[in-house]
């Protein structure tokens, strides 16, 4: 194994962390190793979503992020919780989670295409139109999660939740979405360089407005899962603003876009599910964890903005990659000789 | 090593005392001493190998240039000369001194050699005059060195490139390629001690007279004493200004000649060319199409249009048919291709799916992190799928076919960036030929790109219209027309004239561009 085999693999790096975590707490706790593991795998599937929806908007290119899934899954969460309990269907209260998710998202996207906003100030407001939906929502919300759901997501066979499993299909949909849909390399295209992929042909528009929809979508599925599981408030979705991207750049994602990394969301999802464990077990403030994810972050993003394209504009008017390559060489040669 | 030594250094120069040396006047063998040397130099990159023992040695006071197809190692040949990579085997020498270390190129060692690149070293965000504190900061003076370089970079440019239209306080990004290419020279240029100036294709987007009066500059400054390394595909360009030419050719020098007496023809020769003239029969053929073109089905046409740099533009593309866009830089070619490419306005009709193929490859042909057969396949890839989903078996047989057929080097599994820039400029031609497109368009995609490619490139594009592909074609090298079936000649956004077969020429073309403006552009504009 070089580093070669470890770069074309970003994605290990998730799960080493998320094993090293293990290992700490089964030494801190002493007790139950297998017990951490399927506690995590039924809390990480919700990251895992939005996530990658995060993964998806990130990969369009610099400057595209999805600030409003915060927002979207609290709102997702009352809106699912309520409509299923008015139309009696569970199914139903999903897709209604589901359906507000897009409707927040198509007021992103047509400030982004529409009116050219930056995507961080469009889904800041789109966010902020979903806060004050929720808490109109919230004030004298009486409706209760509905059962049935909540009893299938706490269903863990043999200890692995199904949840779980079906977030792992779905992961494996996103990367066949990414390896063999025409959408998927049209996504990868215009996050490397999006005038070339315009001059290719490629309709840059429908694919970014696409992908801001997906996001919703999958932010919006969070939102109602999670409502079933926990229960439905106004600060349901907070904390997966920060750990969406985070987990999105732990993972192995490009954070200047044109490489997605779907596995690497599942590691990085299990790894801060399992750190959010440890620290508590330490007994440590959700101040303290904050900090220590936003750590985490910086030095992710520090490790990686050493190679590929930091300076992406800069590379597009000096041949980097080549002087990147000249420069591998010599530290080959040192090695060696 | 300060700021007066930044304007000192034009003062010094002889174009401001009465030796003026007349163009050519003292051409021909000058035996200066050796400012840098290069000894069996040897550069691999992981499968590549760009240099294979190169000796080349440039003198104090002349004019070399370097010639050679891209991909025989010129970009990586001046990257070792001036220090910004280390040789794999062999030995660099500055003023007779090793600097070839193991540890690398020390930049002290190679202070007073600088290059001005092709696809140019600036900052975009910076303007000008940070851009000079960023290459020269070590001449300039702590505090207040932006006026001191703008005062230098202004002397300089006026110096150079009178009626450059530009200010120090401009950014990098707001101008024209020309003007980024003059602030570039100029850039390179500017510092207290200069024994070696390196030009990478110093005039592709300049202008006749822009070009002109940077090669008078060139020549006083070897009248001073300083060695001047010209790279340039423009041949007749070299033959003009240097005293000596060595041609590279797969990565070693294999002839270095006096340029006296020497002719292009000469030249092309030793560079193992074909040359680019259509032959009688094709010749035929674009006159025959010609003929025909009246009864072809029309494929886009403009109807007056009119806009930001347009004024009453008409024109039609029949099906089968190679249309040229000819004329100097910037007369208004790239606006016409921009309304074919995203017909929205009325006076614009295109029937049928359009492929286009960008000049400037980096910001908008390359996908950097792709391989040549990504590259390659993403437009035809819309083609070839069904509902949204790709059919791999289909795509690598299309790459492995365009890899084949225009023969791409590192083949179709090679990273792009990889590749020399003029197979690269083969993957962003085959992306668009690749794609079921009936309407091609081309933006000066033949910048830069070496005449054995260019030959494959010009066949490549008579092939398709034989099979009924329209394909519009702006190029700013007029030599390139006689491929074209019919030619428009722009000037000022204008349409000036219509050429067709036989009326195709270079002189012609020159001289209706010209028709307005002096008319001794020729000689620079090739």
């Amino acid at each position: 194994m070089n580093i070669r085999a470890i770069a074309s693999r970003p994605w290990i790096w998730g799960f080493a962390a998320a094993v090293l975590v293990w290992l700490v707490i089964l030494t801190v706790s002493g007790q139950g190793g297998g017990q951490t593991v399927s506690l995590a795998l039924s809390l990480a599937p919700y990251l895992v979503v939005v996530g990658l929806g995060q993964m998806l908007v990130i990969t369009a290119g610099p400057g595209n992020i999805d600030v409003s899934v915060a927002p979207i899954i609290s709102l997702a969460g009352f809106v699912s919780v309520g409509v299923a309990a008015s139309s009696g269907s569970a199914t139903v209260g999903v897709l209604a989670g589901i359906g507000v998710g897009v409707l927040i998202a198509v007021i992103s996207t047509v400030a982004i295409l529409g009116l050219s906003v930056p995507p961080i100030i469009a889904t800041l407001a789109a966010g902020l139109v979903a806060s004050s939906v929720t808490l109109t929502i919230a004030t004298g919300f009486t409706a209760i999660p509905d059962p049935g759901l909540r009893q299938l997501l706490n269903v863990r066979p043999a200890g692995v939740p199904i949840l779980a499993v079906a977030v792992a299909v779905l992961t494996g949909l996103i990367v066949l979405l990414l390896r063999r849909t025409v959408y998927g390399r049209s996504l990868i295209a215009v996050g490397q360089n999006r005038r070339a992929a315009e001059r290719a042909g490629i309709p840059v528009a429908r694919v970014i407005a696409t992908t801001y929809l997906v996001s919703g979508a999958l932010a919006g599925l969070t939102g109602a899962l999670l409502a079933a599981y926990i229960a439905p408030s106004a600060d349901l979705g907070t904390r997966y603003l920060l750990d969406s991207v985070a987990v999105v750049v732990i993972g192995g994602t490009l954070i200047s876009g044109g490489r997605a990394v779907p596995v690497g969301v599942w590691g990085a999802g299990l790894f801060f599910i399992l750190l959010d464990g440890l620290v508590n077990l330490v007994g440590w403030s959700t101040a303290a964890q904050n900090l220590l994810k936003g750590g985490l972050v910086l030095f992710v993003l520090f490790l990686a903005g050493g190679g590929d394209r930091a300076g992406g504009t800069a590379s597009r008017f000096r041949r980097r990659p080549r002087t990147a390559a000249a420069t591998t060489t010599t530290t080959g040669d040192n090695t060696h000789g | 090593m300060h700021v007066e030594n930044l304007p000192a250094a034009s003062s010094q120069d002889p174009s401001q005392g009465p030796s003026e040396t007349p163009p050519g006047a003292d051409r021909g063998p000058r035996a200066g001493r050796p400012v840098v040397v290069a000894k069996g130099v040897t550069k691999t990159y992981g499968r590549t190998r760009a240099l294979n023992g190169v000796d080349l040695e440039v003198r104090a006071g002349e004019v070399l240039g370097l010639v050679g197809h891209n991909g025989a190692g010129k970009s990586t040949l001046m990257r070792v000369l001036a220090g910004l990579e280390s040789c794999d085997d062999g030995a660099v020498l500055v003023h007779g001194k090793e600097v070839s270390g193991e540890a690398g190129p020390r930049a002290a060692d190679f202070r007073a050699v600088r290059m001005a690149y092709q696809e140019t070293s600036l900052c975009p965000d910076l303007t000008i005059a940070e851009n000079i504190w960023v290459s020269s900061r070590h001449c300039l003076p702590r505090m207040r060195w932006r006026r001191a370089a703008s005062d230098a970079v202004r002397g300089r440019l006026d110096e150079m490139f009178p009626g450059h239209g530009v200010t120090p306080r401009d950014r990098v990004e707001d101008l024209s390629l020309a003007q980024r290419q003059m602030v570039e020279i100029t850039r390179a240029s500017l510092v207290d001690r200069l024994d070696l100036l390196i030009l990478d294709e110093p005039t592709e987007s300049l202008g006749p007279d822009a070009a002109r009066s940077l090669y008078d500059y060139v020549r006083r400054l070897t009248a001073a004493g300083t060695a001047v390394l010209l790279i340039s595909h423009r041949i007749r360009e070299v033959l003009s200004v240097a005293d000596r030419v060595a041609v590279l050719r797969d990565g070693a020098v294999t002839a270095e000649r006096f340029a006296e007496g020497l002719g292009e023809q000469d030249v092309l020769t030793l560079m193992g060319a074909h040359v680019a003239v259509p032959s009688e029969r094709e010749r035929a053929a674009a006159a025959h199409a010609a003929e025909g073109a009246a009864e072809r089905p029309v494929v886009a046409e403009l109807r007056g249009a009119t806009g930001p740099g347009l004024r009453e533009v008409s024109l039609r593309v029949g099906a089968g048919e190679v249309v040229g866009l000819a004329g100097l830089a910037g007369q208004g070619q790239q606006e016409v291709l921009e309304r074919l490419w995203r017909p929205v306005r009325r006076d614009t009709k295109v029937l049928g799916t359009r492929a286009y193929v960008p000049g400037d490859r980096q910001r908008s042909g390359v996908l950097p992190l792709w391989s040549v057969a990504e590259n390659l396949i993403v437009t035809a890839m819309r083609g070839l799928a069904k509902q949204g989903i790709r059919r791999p078996a289909e795509e690598r047989a299309a790459v492995g076919d365009w890899v084949e057929r225009l023969a791409i080097r590192g083949g179709a599994d090679a990273g792009i960036t990889e590749l020399s820039g003029g197979n690269q400029q083969k993957v962003i031609v085959a992306r668009a030929f690749a794609s079921t497109a009936e309407l091609v368009l081309l933006d000066d995609p033949f910048r830069g790109v070496d005449v054995h490619t260019k030959t494959d490139l010009y066949g490549l594009i008579r092939q398709e219209a034989a099979q009924g592909r329209s394909v519009v074609w702006y190029s700013s090298e007029n030599a390139e027309m006689a491929h074209c079936d019919r030619v428009y000649v722009f000037r000022a956004g204008r349409v000036v004239a219509e050429l067709v077969g036989e009326e195709i020429s270079e002189e012609r073309i020159i001289a209706v561009s010209f028709a307005e403006s002096e008319s001794d552009g020729e000689q620079s504009n090739e």
